[in-house]
């Protein structure tokens, strides 16, 4: 086989570094439930992917625990069941409520079988125990989120619990290229709030255990995420009977965007006069602080751009720097793509009558490929796009998504009209910030 | 030191043609170690008078369960003395359905590498015993590593035997581009026709680029050995199935250089080989 050939036949399959496995998606998941135990049955390396989630979810030290059953490779040649039973009985000094078990690849593949094993523990602890078997050959991150939504809807959700009017299960926040998608999530439910929203679940993020099982109470579902969740969306409808709210909607950055999700999230709940108030009030809010605190649009005005990200943070990113900032996009990498979320990509550019490049899955590779192809003057990505277009001379790397590099204190969302200010404010910095550099500032100004 | 491999179908008999190797090996004055590289740990039974001896993982792990590691087996525990002064070795492995066999059968050599296994006894020559087929990659680390330099191949005349022993000397000819390791010959192990067997593993052999090193046949001598747990040169020493043994001994001690083998890539061209000796033999030809 030729090298060439070689590079073709894997280079789809390369997802490294966008996205992580199916594991880490899987912990994402797990770590959301407040107090729970996540026990990785995996080696001690792939327990690093686990830490990596408790802090994506800002789980609670003093609450949530972790475990590792450590596999050597005694556990390899002979099975690692044994010490999954031993470690799952140590967990009783832990209290908690309920214990996730992780599979990794190792242990898949020699033949472990975690839900034998937790079902054959489940009368020696007195807590929940539930076998995600999320081994990270089974897919990315967002794959691994879906088997653990699945294993939580199928094994801690009641049946038959009466419905709560007005109420609204929110799906997968946490799959989000935004580094603080606390802060969206914050904005959602202080939004559902002021439309009427009687009570919001959420699944998951500093989720009670009682709240879980509560989900299929929920009225309405409101998927947080292009990349991952739809799964349970559609489980919920169809076991729950619980309705999908915005369903094909981008999500709410920028002003169009805002405003339509506002408008349908509101028509739900016979409240789409307190939607146009919203909407107007914080239309009104964008355009005076920007007027006021003087944004330099000069730059951004028909600029070209690509946008490298993932679809939740991606495709409604589209409209807004095209729409409200007046930019020209050429380029749309997205790290993961559902077929469904292509629909509402293709949807979007038509109607925004943009001619654009689409490589959906892409890796990092391919995204700097078809910058260099393209060489737009503007890439809104993360740190890696900063580094990977270094060659190129592009003046501007707007970081925008994870990983960004930089310290935030504060839980900044992209939704709503303070996120518009939270964008407008990260493409400002950037692009002073390259504005100091010595070699690009020429290049940067003229 | 010679490092001799067998490898063949499930079933085939590679367990008696490389304990009976052994003996005829030992009977040329040789210091033979046979390290049985299979689950069963029943490679060395005709070796030890039926009992199975302890394995290296079970040993291994015994340890481990009092706190202790690899470095706390003495090469008392796992290698012991069979018929002949032959010492014998059991890599052993999971029990069946879970854990990786492979990868025990690896842990297993490595233990009697680091335990300087072969410079202690000045072992001349290594007989590995392997499972089956090279089913996957676990299998096939006595030859990735560089412990068994010289591959025997065992098959009968049955095709099926032939389309196993093919797919093994693909796993060889990928791995024996790294190192030193080739395919030493094929030795058939005959399940009755002896004539249609021997012409038609002799072609399988040479379009394998190797040798038909030995032809054993089917015999109730062997069979009745099988029965007492002894090799044929025990038990039947003067017979003329032990000097077939010793025959093979003989040529495995004079073998040339291992080659790369090339093996039949289309299943309708080992079909081919075969119908054609089938046929042959129809027309008495």
């Amino acid at each position: 086989m030729k090298t060439s050939e070689a590079v073709s036949a894997t280079a789809p399959r390369c997802h490294d570094p966008y996205l992580r496995c199916a594991l880490y998606g899987a912990a994402q998941v797990a770590l959301g439930v407040r107090g729970c135990g996540v026990l990785a049955h995996s080696p001690q390396g792939c327990y690093q992917l686990v830490n990596a989630a408790f802090g994506w979810q800002a789980a609670d030290y003093t609450e949530t625990f972790t475990l590792c059953t450590k596999l050597c490779e005694e556990e390899i040649v002979h099975g690692g069941e044994q010490m999954l039973k031993r470690t799952i009985l140590e967990a009783r000094e832990l209290h908690v409520p309920l214990l996730f078990v992780l599979s990794s690849c190792g242990p898949e593949i020699v033949g472990d079988d975690i839900e034998a094993v937790c079902e054959d523990m489940q009368g020696d602890v007195d807590f929940k125990l539930v076998p995600v078997r999320c081994a990270g050959f089974r897919g990315d991150q967002n794959d691994g989120a879906d088997m653990a939504f699945d294993a939580i809807l199928k094994t801690l959700v009641k049946e038959d619990t009466p419905k709560i009017p007005g109420s609204v299960c929110i799906v997968a926040p946490h799959a989000n290229g935004n580094p603080t998608w606390y802060g969206d999530l914050a904005w959602v439910k202080r939004t559902l709030a002021e439309l009427g929203a009687a009570e919001v679940l959420t699944l998951t993020h500093d989720t009670p255990v009682a709240d879980v099982a509560r989900i299929g109470a929920a009225e309405y579902s409101l998927l947080l995420s292009h990349d991952c969740g739809q799964k349970a969306v559609d489980y919920l409808s169809s076991h729950f009977g619980v309705g999908q709210l915005c369903r094909d909607l981008p999500f709410p950055v920028g002003f169009t965007n805002t405003r339509r999700w506002l408008t349908e999230v509101a028509a739900c709940f016979g409240r789409s006069h307190d939607a146009d108030r919203i909407a107007a009030q914080g239309e009104t809010q964008v355009i005076e602080q920007c007027r006021r605190k003087g944004l330099e649009q000069f730059f951004m005005h028909r600029a070209t751009s690509a946008i490298v990200a993932d679809a939740t943070v991606g495709i409604p990113l589209l409209r807004f720097i095209t729409e409200d900032l007046e930019m020209i996009t050429n380029v749309v990498c997205l790290r993961s793509c559902l077929p469904r979320a292509r629909t509402l990509l293709d949807a979007e550019i038509q109607s925004l009558g943009l001619d654009c490049r689409v490589i959906d899955h892409a890796d990092v590779y391919q995204s700097r490929q078809a910058i260099g192809e393209t060489r737009p003057q503007i890439v809104f990505g993360s740190n890696i796009e900063r580094h990977a277009v270094e060659a190129f001379g592009i003046p501007w790397v707007f970081r925008i998504v994870n990983p960004e590099s930089r310290f935030r204190t504060i839980d900044r969302e992209y939704f709503g009209y303070t996120g518009m200010l939270n964008i407008i404010e990260i493409i400002e910095n950037d692009w002073l910030d390259r504005m100091r550099s010595r070699e690009r500032r020429y290049q940067a100004r003229w | 030191m010679r490092q001799i491999a067998i490898y063949g179908k499930g079933g085939i008999g590679k367990s008696t043609i490389a304990t009976n190797l052994s003996v005829a090996l030992q009977e040329l004055g040789h210091t033979v170690m046979q390290v049985g590289c299979d689950p069963k740990r029943d490679s060395t039974r005709n070796l030890t008078g039926g009992r199975l001896i302890p394995t290296v993982l079970e040993t291994y792990r015994d340890q481990l369960r009092l706190g202790r590691d690899e470095y706390a087996i003495t090469l008392q525990d796992i290698v012991f003395k069979g018929y002949g002064g032959i010492l014998c070795v059991e890599s052993g492995g999971p029990e069946p359905g879970i854990g990786c066999a492979g990868r025990g059968v690896l842990t297993a050599i490595n233990i009697l590498r680091d335990l300087k296994a072969f410079t202690t006894y000045n072992v001349d020559v290594v007989v590995y015993d392997v499972l089956g087929d090279v089913v996957c990659g676990g299998f096939a680390q006595p030859i990735r590593e560089g412990y068994a330099r010289e591959i025997y191949l065992l098959c009968s005349g049955a095709f099926m035997s032939i389309y196993a022993a093919n797919n093994i000397a693909k796993g060889i000819r990928r791995l024996s581009r790294k190192g030193e390791t080739g395919l030493a010959g094929v030795i058939c192990n005959s399940s009755g026709d002896e004539q249609f067997e021997r012409e038609v593993v002799g072609d399988f052999a040479q379009a394998l680029g190797s040798q038909f090193v030995q032809f054993v046949p089917r015999s109730p001598v062997i069979q009745s050995c099988e029965v007492e747990s002894k090799t044929v040169l025990e038990h039947s020493p003067g017979s003329s199935e032990a000097g077939v043994f010793r025959e093979l001994a003989r040529r495995v001690l004079e073998g040339g250089r291992p080659v790369i083998p090339t093996p039949v890539e289309e299943l309708a061209d080992l079909e081919g080989l075969y119908r054609r000796r089938l046929k042959g033999r129809s027309t008495g030809k």
